[in-house]
């Protein structure tokens, strides 16, 4: 700090000022914390508790509502269905960006940038002018109403082989060429030298999946019908639409549905807020 | 090939060639899942929605006919959909300058180096990775007009009430207010990132030479944020006119009270996936792609007269 700043500012005003922007930003943070502290309340509520005057705001921890929710809906199935549909979409993610990052990286060959290109323009086409055709292209395929039609439509992740081939072609060269000297294929030397490197990136790119795939609603709300194939959240749209006073119940099912990512969020937040930081969030 | 290994070094030209040519049948290999992906998930598509409005396709039984431009006549014809255009503008108009001003705000507040703002970062940001049906439901809570957290709010510091949700003229208001709870922490993670990418010796020689905190906003700080306001507006402005989740959840489903949340992508979902007018409903995608593509090169023409890079 120059001499002229703290002249015009007493050490005391500072701290004064100081003090004041950390209550502003303390209210700033508690504001976007209460509406699920709030359900989180109500959702261990007792009966009597919801409508009354004045609220409160402190947790009576009757985890009724949580049993009863349990027993309302199919959960079990729901929830294995949001964890096939994420996993296998990360799975298949994954393969298709590593090949390709890795072929428009190690690979030389004409038109190379031509098919970067190519897939950096899927970047440019807006998601609602897919939804329709989307939908028609399953429906062709005879795919409509499965998991598999939740989780094909995001089998290429254009983030996912941008990232690759940037972090490939920052490997040195020279690994590839010793690896060649001992005769490794190509899919040898990605498979035991450039995937292990390339770690940290495939986290990311996963994390940012993880975190699409499991909160997406308005695709699984279009293709499917049976509740056999559906994921969690379009079962809480369904609880919302048929209970939609029954606060305590539908709290427990929201905090329910809310807390993995709350906890894999606070384990991991350091990297989503790399990952958003490089532009990475987008990909949803 | 009769060479001594020796002397072939230098000469590298037809090696290489055939390591091209080998190459070529390895990157065929190495990139066809991706390119079998892409073609049937967004090429293919993306040339189906440029034709889909122009047919009246029908999912089962009946043949698909030619429709000329009778389904776009029908859209611009059809009041609901000036009704979700109007909707949907509106939206944006006060939900684009809330959530790049709000992102500003809140990352001038809290960029700081110290656990405290970082954990006040971590509250912010939290909503962002919230699922929005399940977390709409504490909102609709908050929303109701009886029981309510803001209308006990508001009869406790007795200002006038709101119907919220259930009034035609607060609903997309109210739907605004849980778009910023959350969306902005993704906005604010971006603004702070640019903040920290700012030099420190620039602000120090502004305040050398006598420079006031305001001065130093206007004329160092927001010059050099405006790349990063500019991809925020961008962002912003195409998923503000995509709303669809959060619409859905907190109105029903319904897009009402009368029509007040219907924007444009929930009457598309409503005539396509409820009504199975496929068509119809292409042709209004196709209407709201070339707003979102006027609207991003009006910006993107206007950034020339505002935007400094450095």
């Amino acid at each position: 700090m120059s001499s002229r700043v703290e002249r015009s500012t007493s050490p005391n005003r500072r701290k004064m000022l100081a003090g004041f922007r950390a209550v502003i930003a303390l209210a700033v943070g508690l504001a976007f914390l209460f509406p699920l502290y709030i359900a989180f309340v109500t959702s261990l509520d007792t009966a009597s508790q919801v409508f009354v005057f004045p609220p409160h705001l402190v947790p009576s921890f009757d985890f009724k509502s949580y049993i009863r929710v349990w027993q309302m809906a199919r959960w079990a199935m729901y929830y294995g269905n949001t964890l096939f549909i994420t996993l296998t979409t990360i799975a298949i993610a994954l393969t298709t960006s590593i090949l390709s990052g890795y072929a428009l990286s190690f690979l030389e060959f004409k038109g190379r940038n031509a098919v970067f290109m190519a897939f950096l323009l899927v970047l440019m086409v807006p998601a609602e002018a897919l939804l329709i055709p989307n939908y028609v292209i399953l429906h062709e395929m005879s795919l409509l109403n499965t998991r598999w039609a939740q989780i094909l439509p995001y089998g290429a992740s254009v983030f996912g082989v941008f990232l690759l081939r940037q972090f490939f072609l920052g490997l040195p060269r020279s690994y590839w060429e010793a690896a060649k000297m001992d005769g490794a294929s190509h899919l040898r030397f990605l498979w035991s030298v450039a995937i292990p490197l390339a770690k940290p990136v495939l986290f990311t790119i996963s994390l940012f999946i993880f975190i699409g795939s499991w909160n997406s609603f308005q695709w699984p709300l279009i293709v499917t019908t049976s509740h056999a194939v559906q994921p969690v959240e379009v079962e809480v749209s369904r609880l919302m639409l048929a209970h939609s006073v029954d606060w305590r119940r539908l709290s427990a099912a929201g905090i329910m549905t809310t807390m993995p990512l709350v906890v894999l969020f606070l384990f991991l937040q350091r990297h989503i807020i790399r990952g958003i930081s490089r532009g990475e969030g987008l990909q949803e | 090939m009769q060479q001594n290994p020796a002397v072939t070094v230098p000469v590298q030209k037809p090696h290489n060639q055939r390591q091209r040519h080998g190459d070529w049948k390895q990157a065929i290999l190495l990139l066809l899942p991706m390119v079998v992906f892409v073609l049937i998930f967004t090429y293919l598509p993306a040339g189906m929605s440029l034709v889909l409005g122009l047919f009246h396709y029908h999912l089962l039984g009946v043949n698909t006919t030619f429709a000329g431009l009778t389904n776009f006549k029908d859209a611009l014809t059809y009041p609901i959909f000036w009704t979700a255009l109007k909707n949907t503008l509106i939206y944006a108009v006060y939900m684009v300058p809330l959530t790049i001003a709000g992102a500003i705000g809140i990352a001038l507040l809290i960029h700081q180096k110290s656990r405290y703002y970082a954990m006040l970062r971590t509250f912010v940001l939290l909503p962002y990775i919230t699922p929005v049906i399940a977390t709409a439901i504490g909102w609709l809570w908050m929303f109701n007009p009886q029981y309510g957290m803001f209308n006990v709010v508001l009869r406790w510091l007795h200002l006038p009430q709101s119907q919220w949700l259930q009034s035609p003229s607060m609903a997309m208001p109210s739907v605004a207010l849980y778009t910023l709870w959350h969306g902005l922490g993704f906005n604010v993670v971006i603004v702070l990132s640019a903040l920290s990418s700012i030099p420190r010796h620039v602000q120090e020689a502004a305040a050398i030479d006598g420079a006031t905190g305001w001065t130093r906003f206007r004329r160092i700080t927001l010059p050099l944020l405006s790349p990063t306001v500019f991809f925020l507006l961008i962002i912003t402005t195409i998923a503000t006119l995509q709303a669809f989740s959060q619409v859905y959840a907190l109105s029903g489903g319904t897009g009402g009270p009368a029509y007040a949340t219907t924007t444009l992508l929930l009457l598309i979902y409503q005539t396509a996936f409820q009504d199975f007018h496929f068509s119809y409903a292409a042709s209004m995608a196709m209407l709201l792609v070339l707003l979102i593509l006027l609207l991003t090169l009006i910006q993107n023409w206007l950034s020339k007269r505002w935007v400094f890079y450095q």
